[in-house]
């Protein structure tokens, strides 16, 4: 029996040291205090969706919303966490507080807007298009009726586009298994956001492969914070970091630095904010 | 009675509890398909994995040499490794190894979709936990019963399949019954090699209304009714089954 | 490309999964632990002859053991809070700890049905012989009844461990860092075909190696403990 009760505490203790620090906050719901106060930026990305965010070879994460990331981080004088999310979890770990903020390639949707505050100005825009092999030859959208097309589970796109085109989806968790659906035949095509396919298309890996069809629904990206903080410091600390990001033209310039080609969006974005006074 | 359940379900909407399902016709088709596919499924793995165990328990009941190593060897494998890596392994692996056919426009396709994947590495599955189960049914029949039938003229194969594993089988319901259960609840692995079953329209559901937490409810439910109905019908192939006299439950 | 640079590439991969497969033991200890206290409540709840207590437990060891432990993993994933205040300090459960709390549900339900199925092993005469030596019910049960259950639990319950371990790569789906989720990382970023079977391969070996002997060994105190 006593062995039972050491072992109990034993577990007890153990259980204690798993659970991250206590911290006693008086900030209630103001994140930017507990960021504040904590030294440590929680940030949701994803780790499959290059280059605006994956791993790299040692593991760590990198790409063009980790350096966003990376830049709030410096901003604050806080230690960026980087805390890998999903298209199908991502609103449930920023509502539950698991992560302080969501930089993962998320479109700004009137459904999501319910769950979570989207932080404006947008920082990025797409549309959804279908990657498909060079011998595909289809011009519209129509054609793609009834075929088998690869999809990620929790995309925004997967509805309308099922519904407007009814598409047959075959949708994984992540893209390393769409990318082996597709180069298994399990599917003729990719159903991806424009940017994406964009980069892909770039790699002569994909040289066989084309975007003819046009591009469907472009949606800006939105930054998100929990929606309690959306009008509160810490939403309104990251609205006027966007929008510096866009005046600055920091925005194009790490959309270079990843290999992405320049996007409509911000450049237009940047003309819209850029200092009336600076020479060009 | 539809119209009904629609009004009942924006009625519930408007009070916070947002059942997709019951009002939108999109979502409400793609809950019943995959309702109908996980059914499938479990039907389906169900027969295969029965099929399978009976096959394996026989060979370990027969023989001794290398056919009944490779039986035990197929079991330690499945068994010890996890069923989501073997699904990925199944899949992605194996699958890229599969003849590919050639589609309306001349592209390739496999010949082996994701659902039978699924079906394969399932059965496969609780194959070898049934492989177990009817091999210790087996275990527990008396040597008597063997010796009684070898006395009587019958050959080692025919006291096998005529005496001993009858008597066998039923002492093995119990078992088989858990393993059905286990089955039943591992469809849902299916889902990730985006075979559209339960789990994977409910998550697609979720992610376009976020109402995972009514959706969550809803399939604990369904599953909870489809092993009881699984339990049920074991139960009731066992009673049909009950040699009287026959000391088993 | 050749034989060697797969090698070399999964070789180089190897540690960023094996630390994703220590979370995996991790998760699968910490559950059993867990869960195998929670069984052994439930399971001598079901064999209660107080009518509330039975029947709660075998409420409770009925649900988690007949529901998908994915639907479990989801239900806890998403539906637990991620910070716990106790007595004015803040606790942040990570994924994986809300994980293997999502792990030790059904871990306890089905311990508790190896409890319940001990215990009735146990001839009925021994409780009656028991009771006419003047014990109470209580004090069978742990003097008598239960040392005698140790070993025919033993077996099981390292079965049910072994079903465990092997069942962690499912936190994958709901993002939590271990083996698999690693390996499909590692896949990812190396972008190739030829290195997806490998990778999987050896993540299976992994498995496989840690998971067989824990079998053996059950099976091996199943036979030397089996009453005949």
């Amino acid at each position: 029996m006593k062995a039972l009760k050491t072992f109990a505490f034993g577990l007890a203790l153990g259980l204690g040291a798993a659970v991250a620090r206590a911290e006693t906050l008086d900030c209630g719901d103001d994140t930017l205090c507990k960021i504040e106060a904590t030294k440590v930026l929680k940030v949701g990305t994803k780790d499959d969706y290059k280059p605006w965010s994956y791993r790299a070879a040692d593991g760590s994460f990198a790409g063009m919303e980790v350096d966003l990331a990376n830049a709030l981080g410096q901003l604050l004088g806080a230690k960026v966490e980087i805390v890998k999310v999903n298209s199908a979890n991502r609103f449930e770990f920023l509502a539950q507080g698991q992560i302080d903020i969501m930089i993962a390639s998320a479109t700004d949707t009137a459904e999501r807007r319910q769950v979570v505050g989207f932080v404006h100005p947008n920082y990025y825009s797409s549309g959804y298009n279908i990657l498909l092999p060079k011998k595909v030859k289809a011009t519209k959208w129509d054609e793609m009726t009834g075929q088998t097309i690869c999809a990620i589970q929790g995309a925004w796109y997967n509805k309308p586009a099922q519904e407007k085109f009814k598409l047959e989806l075959l949708a994984f968790a992540g893209t390393a298994e769409v990318e082996s659906a597709l180069q298994q035949g399990r599917c003729i095509g990719v159903l991806s956001d424009d940017n994406l396919i964009n980069v892909q298309l770039a790699d002569p890996k994909w040289a066989d492969y084309y975007m003819p069809l046009p591009t469907q629904d472009d949606a800006p990206w939105g930054i998100a914070v929990r929606k309690a903080d959306l009008d509160k410091p810490w939403g309104v600390l990251v609205a006027g970091a966007i929008a510096n990001w866009h005046r600055s033209g920091k925005l194009l310039e790490l959309e270079k630095a990843n290999g992405i080609a320049e996007s409509a969006y911000l450049r237009k974005m940047h003309e819209a904010l850029k200092d009336h006074l600076a020479t060009q | 009675m539809l119209e009904l359940f629609r009004q009942f379900a924006l009625e519930l909407k408007a009070s916070g509890i947002n059942l997709t399902i019951l009002y939108d016709a999109f979502d409400f088709e793609r809950f019943v398909s995959g309702l109908a596919t996980t059914c499938a499924l479990v039907v389906l793995c169900t027969f295969f994995s029965i099929l399978i165990g009976a096959a394996g328990a026989t060979v370990l009941g027969l023989s001794r040499g290398p056919a009944a190593m490779l039986v035990c060897a197929y079991v330690a494998l499945i068994r010890n490794t996890p069923l989501l890596v073997q699904m990925y392994f199944f899949y992605f692996a194996v699958g890229s190894l599969m003849p590919v056919g050639q589609n309306a426009i001349g592209l390739p396709v496999p010949m082996i979709g994701n659902f039978t994947w699924a079906v394969i590495a399932l059965s496969l599955y609780a194959g070898a936990f049934n492989v177990e189960t009817f091999r210790s049914g087996i275990g527990a029949v008396h040597g008597s019963y063997e010796e009684a039938a070898l006395a009587l003229g019958y050959s080692r194969f025919k006291a096998f399949r005529y005496v001993v594993a009858p008597l066998g089988l039923r002492f093995s319901f119990a078992s088989l019954a858990n393993n059905l259960v286990d089955l039943t609840k591992a469809t849902t692995v299916a889902y990730a090699i985006g075979v559209a079953e339960l789990l994977y329209v409910s998550n697609q559901i979720w992610s376009d209304s976020l109402n995972t937490f009514e959706m969550m409810n809803v399939m604990l439910a369904i599953y909870l009714l489809l092993t009881g109905i699984v339990v049920w019908i074991i139960g009731r192939a066992q009673r049909a089954m009950r040699l009287p006299g026959f000391g088993v439950n | 490309m050749s034989e060697t640079s797969i090698f070399a590439d999964v070789l180089r991969w190897l540690p960023f999964v094996l630390w994703g497969f220590g979370l995996n033991v991790l998760m699968s200890v910490l559950a059993i632990v867990l869960g195998t206290g929670a069984g052994v409540f439930l399971g001598l709840g079901q064999t209660s002859h107080i009518r509330l207590v039975g029947g709660v437990s075998r409420l409770a060891t009925q649900l988690f053991r007949n529901a998908p432990w994915l639907v479990l993993l989801f239900y806890c994933i998403f539906l637990m809070p991620y910070s716990i205040v106790i007595s004015g300090a803040t606790y942040n459960v990570p994924s994986w700890l809300r994980a293997t709390l999502g792990f030790s549900l059904p871990v306890a339900a089905n311990f508790s049905e190896i409890v319940r199925g001990a215990i009735g092993s146990i001839p009925k005469g021994q409780w009656e012989a028991a009771e006419a030596l003047g014990y109470s019910r209580s004090v069978t049960l742990f003097r008598i009844i239960l040392p005698q259950c140790i070993t025919r639990m033993l077996p099981p319950w390292m079965n049910l461990y072994a079903l465990l371990i092997t069942a962690t790569p499912l936190a994958s789906i709901v993002g939590v860092e271990e083996a698999l989720a690693r390996t499909q990382a590692a896949v990812q970023s190396e972008a190739q075909a030829s290195f997806l079977i490998p990778m999987y391969a050896t993540l299976l070996v992994m498995f496989f190696l840690y998971t067989y002997p824990i079998s053996r060994i059950s099976n091996a105190l199943e036979r030397r403990f089996r009453t005949v």
